[in-house]
Parts: structure tokens; C-alpha cells; sequence
């Protein structure tokens, strides 16, 4: 399934800030 | 064109969540299954977190898996009742194609605390489960679904699990989630096949299948034996992926395929690479599957309640919440296997549905480090 890219991104930097 | 869907259990796990990353990239997650129970420890949700669930949500593909009812527990709880609030909420934000608890009750005195333990097939048992899955139905207004345990005390136990699955969510018209690796625990702990075992569920009812991995553990009752473990903190055996081949053409409800394993053991890039590679190898099995079966895909309406079967009296049963509290306190403070046994003989368990006369010394000596190691958390 695609998934919104602006999601990818945010869950992304989630990830690396914490 | 059939379309079973390759899923990842996915929670507010960076380690987890950065693990499925590369595969929500490459699109190759067409269901998410969540944990949504397990968000108690966390004050603030992040939007991007919430926006994951929704993605998934708005296209129906997002699935709930409770942790912490303890659907067998005897006596109703506050937990219990917060919980299905929690439920009724998230089922109204997030649009859940389903949702789906575990068999069992859970020891310890607190929610959120303990482990899930096996209980007597009853009458008592079978009515309290059903009570409970009609209250989950009614709060999530969606199909309803129960998971095989991997644990077991003995064998005669391991083959009446999937008969009384299906007496528990016949009123609700529920399903079952089949996790294989709990089957493969099942078939190494009492050295059952799978041809033995299989039959005695009902497949039919299978609209999701679990795969993941564990570990083993030595016993000390039975030092010739290792046993198996759902852990959830390895890659997937090469087991419980022949279990998966063997077991989709019988399903022919099946919908979602989920691969679980915990963040905690996704820390190394090594773990990560693992878990790339055995998703990569779940996706193509399903999708080969799809692609030589023309079955339609299940629609939730099959596992639809035919009618309203909510009921506003409790059930409850004060000897069996005894029993439960009494077996929980053996389990947790013994501080042997012989010491429990002792204990289990002139408990009220004892020559009684619970047959502790029968269970197996490994399992008992299992049943004890689950306990205690719960109790911990």
C-alpha cells in the first residue's frame, strides 16, 4: 500500500529526533 | 483476482518503526495491525504516529491486537471497563477492520501486569469468554477475532484449543487470528505434527495468520528437552515458514498475513536486515499464493455478528476469579518447580477442572518463569 510521502518523511525525522 | 494482505504488527516503537520503514517506503505493507493497548506508558502520541493509523485506517486496512483484557479473568475489572472505553474510542477514530484479544487470563493483580495463563475448558470458561467478546464487539462495532495461545499445560489441552476457539466466537460470528509460531511451539513442546494437530481447528474461521519468532529454554524437569518460546525477539524459523505454505490453502477466509517481532530486538543493523529479509520472503510467499488462487477476498461482513448479542449482566464467577488469584500467587512466588508442584496438590486447583494432576512438568516448570518474569515488568 503507498503510503503519503509527507507521512514517510515525518515518521522519518520521528525517528532520528526521537 | 484474490488479494490476501502481507502486514506488519506495528507499535510506537522507534526501533520497530525504523525497522518497517524501508518497507513502508517500498510499499510493500498493505495492512497494519496495532497494538493500541500498549500506549499506556505514553502521555504524548506524535502526529506522524497517528497519521501512520490513519493512512492505514482510511483504506480498511488497519487491524486492533488488545495485549492486557484478560478475557477469562473471573471477576469484571475497572481496567477491563476502561479498556473497552479505550477501544470504543480508537475504533471510532481509526476505523478498525477488526479487532482481536488473547486467549487466557492474565496473573498478577494489576492491569498491565502478568502473563497469560491457559484455563480449564468449561462451561464457566466458555460462558465468561463469550460475555467478553461480545462486549469487545459491541464496543469496536466491527468483526471481532481471538488468537491461539502457545502455552499449554498438556497435550489434551493442545488438541481441545481449537474446539473451544470456535465455541467461544460463535455468538459473535468472530474469527481466529492462527499464529503459527504459537502452533509451532505447540508442535515441538508436545511433539504433535501438524497433520495431527491442524485438524483440530476450525480454519474456516481463520481470517488472519501470524508468523514471528521466538527462542528456546532449557528445563531442568526435563533436561533431554528444549522448550520453545514465543518471544517474538528473533527472526522467523525456517519452521514456522514451511508452517505458513502448508497452512494458507486451508484458510479460505484468510485476509491478512502479519509479521510480529518486538522492537527491543531490533536494535542491530544485523536484526534489521533479518527483519527486511523475512518480510521480503512472507510477502512473496502470500503473493505467489495470490497469484495462483482465485478465491475473492473475505469481506468483513462475513465475520459480522448476525445479531445483537450484548447483554447487559455480567458474567462472573467468584471460585474461578479464586482459583485464578491462587494460581497466580503459586506460580510467581514458588521458588522451584517442586515447591509449585507441592502447592498446586493442596491448592484448590487440585482435583479439579483446572487437572493440575496432568500437566506436564516442563510446561508447569514454564508456566513459573512466565509468571515471575511478568511480575517484574
Amino acid at each position: 500500500m503507498n503510503i503519503p510521502k509527507s507521512v514517510l518523511s515525518a515518521i522519518l525525522l520521528g525517528i532520528t529526533v526521537q | 483476482m484474490p488479494n490476501l494482505l502481507p502486514s506488519l504488527a506495528c507499535n510506537l516503537d522507534l526501533d520497530l518503526l525504523a525497522a518497517a520503514l524501508p518497507l513502508l517506503e517500498e510499499a510493500r505493507v498493505d495492512g497494519l495491525e496495532w497494538s493500541f493497548d500498549a500506549l499506556f506508558q505514553t502521555r504524548q502520541v506524535p502526529a506522524w504516529f497517528l497519521d501512520l493509523l490513519t493512512a492505514f485506517g482510511q483504506e480498511k486496512r488497519l487491524v486492533a491486537h488488545g495485549v492486557f483484557f484478560s478475557l477469562f479473568s473471573g471477576k469484571w475489572s475497572e481496567g477491563q471497563r476502561q479498556w473497552l472505553k479505550t477501544l470504543s474510542e480508537a475504533s471510532q477514530r481509526y476505523r478498525f477492520d477488526h479487532v482481536t484479544e488473547h486467549f487466557g487470563f492474565m496473573t498478577g493483580q494489576n492491569f498491565h501486569h502478568g502473563a497469560p495463563l491457559a484455563i480449564p475448558y468449561t462451561a464457566t470458561t466458555l460462558a465468561i469468554g463469550q460475555d467478553r467478546l461480545a462486549r469487545i464487539q459491541e464496543a469496536a462495532q466491527c468483526p471481532v477475532g481471538l488468537e491461539n495461545l502457545a502455552f499449554s499445560y498438556s497435550v489434551e489441552d493442545v488438541k481441545r484449543h481449537g474446539e473451544f476457539l470456535e465455541k467461544l466466537i460463535e455468538p459473535v460470528n468472530g474469527f481466529i487470528i492462527l499464529d503459527l509460531h504459537n502452533l509451532y511451539c505447540q508442535l515441538h513442546n508436545f511433539s504433535v505434527s501438524f497433520e495431527e494437530l491442524i485438524p483440530f481447528y476450525p480454519l474456516e474461521r481463520v481470517r488472519e495468520i501470524h508468523i514471528s519468532g521466538g527462542s528456546w529454554e532449557d528445563s531442568l524437569t526435563t533436561p533431554a528437552k528444549k522448550i520453545r518460546r514465543d518471544t517474538h525477539d528473533n527472526g522467523v524459523p525456517e519452521e514456522v515458514f514451511n508452517l505458513l505454505t502448508q497452512t494458507l490453502p486451508l484458510c479460505p477466509n484468510l485476509k491478512y498475513v502479519v509479521l510480529e517481532q518486538l522492537g527491543n530486538s531490533l536494535k542491530t543493523e544485523q536484526s534489521k536486515t533479518q527483519f527486511y529479509q523475512d518480510y521480503l520472503r512472507m510477502e512473496a510467499i502470500v503473493r505467489d499464493f495470490n497469484a495462483t488462487h482465485l478465491n475473492p477476498i473475505p469481506e468483513p461482513e462475513r465475520f459480522l455478528p448476525p445479531q445483537a448479542t450484548f447483554s447487559a449482566e455480567l458474567v462472573e464467577d467468584e471460585a474461578l476469579y479464586a482459583q485464578q488469584v491462587e494460581l497466580s500467587s503459586i506460580l510467581e512466588t514458588a521458588g522451584s518447580y517442586e515447591e509449585a508442584q507441592q502447592k498446586l496438590r493442596t491448592s484448590t486447583l487440585a482435583h479439579s477442572a483446572w487437572q493440575v494432576e496432568q500437566w506436564e512438568p516442563a510446561m508447569l516448570e514454564t508456566a513459573i518463569s512466565l509468571a515471575q518474569k511478568w511480575k517484574k515488568k
